[in-house]
């Protein structure tokens, strides 16, 4: 008798069980599990529009720029096998960003600081490839990754490999990886604003190292470290810094090295008795910039049956200033050799507040697909007063946004 | 009477409410243990009968050895992998990275410039 592609699929997920230690792949190719090459033929389209809140009118001069930042984002990936050690993903990213951005910070009549948005608005595409061929063996994987991203203004070449090795029957994971990216950035109408360079590049180079760990049937946990170090140009060619009483604005000027490291643990762990799955993760970051920051996220997959899943998730991340942040300068101040307005490099606190609902069905009469749709939603809060440390004055270019995502997956 | 420092009699009290609390709840120290075998110390190489460093134990000692190939069935579920959504994941990764000063761990490599 003939076997239906899904009975199949199953016995190759059952088969895949045994086989695979569902330890997440820092990057693998098209799937998030598995440590032999991926055995079908999946391909994703994701749908997201990211808007930001207009800025209140207290926070900006009177009868100012108050729109900020939208981007509608279209994804898509492809992920196949080559042989039975070879796999291969592709994914394509088209961005289409519009709106106004923070250019520097000024003062109102109370001296408060305030936000002076870029009046033109902009007009921008990003389009991103990235292609990840991996290697199997046995006892680990092997990881190429090379990708494209370009936009009006700027474009980025980057280069990586990654892999990781088994021990102890799959339960203990050693991974690391290393990788570069070669920026240039040509600045939009460097003649007409003086703070302008014409063009000019950065660098950075990447390494982890991580180890994970099958804590029992149901958990698994994983910790690594990462370390970037960016060189060249890392200032922001489209802001500046105001000071009172000064005839014009200065440029925005960072160190032009800066050495990140940051530690990540994850632990995942499924409750059987209410068919959930708990994600919780924590980030602690260092910079050479003086910037540290806390990140905690849990996230909570819900499962009601086998086709329909609902995720809320949670998420808090506090950080420090920059060494060089100022809002603005004071009049006669002497302008430092590093400084910038940017509310990036501010002190301040974040809140995130998700949910993502998953629905999966099949299409017995169309080879029998197996379809994953989903949607989503997320909404990010930042402010002075959600930060962990108490913060005399926060940025008033803070950012508040909105993020609606719809997907599907094909699953071949 | 001098009282112990509070953090320690705080510690010692979430000691004993921890073990008394768990093992209400079914929990019990000696089943998580129990397939645990310790090697007898000092362990001896076999042939040339030299002290193994604890190195040697532990890569030899089955410890780390939590679940075997057929007791991964929840462990390959889709929603056990650290990033189900790989799309998700690369767009919220960028977002984050974009409006935040940190970058995103457990990774190599990545581009973009993320103004505005």
């Amino acid at each position: 008798m003939r076997r239906s592609r899904r009975e199949r699929r199953r016995e190759r997920a059952t088969l895949r069980a045994l086989t695979s230690s569902a330890l997440a792949l820092l990057g693998a190719a098209g799937k998030a599990s598995a440590d032999t090459a991926i055995d079908h033929v999946e391909s994703s389209y994701s749908f997201s529009t990211y808007s930001e809140d207009n800025l209140k009118s207290s926070k900006t001069i009177p009868n100012g720029e108050r729109t900020r930042y939208e981007v509608s984002t279209q994804q898509a990936s492809i992920a196949g096998p080559i042989t039975d050690w070879l796999d291969v993903a592709l994914q394509v990213t088209h961005e289409k960003m519009s709106g106004a951005s923070p250019w520097y910070v000024t003062q109102d009549a109370a001296g408060a600081p305030i936000q002076f948005m870029s009046g033109a608005t902009i007009q921008d595409t990003r389009n991103d490839l990235s292609l990840h061929a991996n290697y199997y063996t046995d006892q680990g994987r092997l990881g190429f990754s090379g990708g494209y991203s370009t936009e009006n203004d700027y474009s980025a070449i980057n280069f990586g490999s990654d892999g990781e090795l088994h021990f102890n029957e799959k339960n203990t994971t050693l991974s690391g990886g290393l990788g570069g990216s070669f920026d240039s950035i040509n600045p939009t109408q460097a003649d007409l604003y003086p703070t302008r360079p014409d063009h000019k590049s950065k660098q950075s180079y990447s390494g982890f190292v991580g180890l994970s760990q099958v804590i029992d049937r149901r958990s698994i946990i994983q910790g690594s470290f990462t370390y970037n170090l960016g060189a060249g140009y890392l200032s922001d060619p489209y802001k500046e810094v105001y000071q009172v009483g000064a005839p014009s604005q200065y440029g925005d000027f960072r160190p032009n090295r800066r050495h990140q490291f940051s530690f990540l643990v994850r632990y995942n762990r499924h409750i059987e008795e209410t068919e959930s799955t708990i994600h919780l993760s924590y980030q602690y970051y260092i910079d050479t910039w003086g910037i540290s920051s806390h990140m905690g996220e849990l996230a909570v997959y819900q499962n009601f049956g086998d086709s329909f899943q609902i995720a809320p998730l949670i998420r808090y991340y506090s950080q420090t200033k920059a060494d060089f942040y100022v809002d603005y300068l004071r009049a006669g101040q002497t302008p430092p050799d590093n400084m910038s307005s940017d509310f990036r490099l501010s002190p301040y606190g974040a809140l995130s507040l998700g949910a993502k609902a998953e629905y999966v069905f099949h299409t017995p009469w169309l080879r029998d697909i197996e379809w994953r749709t989903h949607a989503s939603v997320e909404r990010y809060l930042s402010s002075g007063d959600l930060s962990l440390k108490s913060v005399s004055v926060p940025s008033p270019g803070l950012v508040n946004f909105t993020v609606l995502s719809v997907g599907i997956t094909a699953v071949f | 009477m001098s009282a112990a420092p509070r953090g320690l009699r705080a510690l010692a009290l979430a000691a004993l409410f921890s073990l008394t609390g768990c093992a209400s709840l079914g929990w019990s120290w000696d089943k998580w243990w129990s397939d645990v075998k310790l090697p007898d110390f000092p362990a001896f190489d076999e042939y040339t009968e030299s002290p193994k460093s604890y190195v040697e134990i532990a890569l030899e000692h089955d410890f780390l050895v939590r679940v075997k190939p057929w007791e991964r069935a929840v462990l390959a579920r889709h929603d056990m992998a650290f990033d189900p959504d790989e799309l998700e994941a690369a767009r919220r990764s960028h977002t984050f990275f974009s409006k935040e000063a940190t970058m995103p761990g457990g990774s190599a490599g990545g581009g973009g410039c993320g103004c505005n």
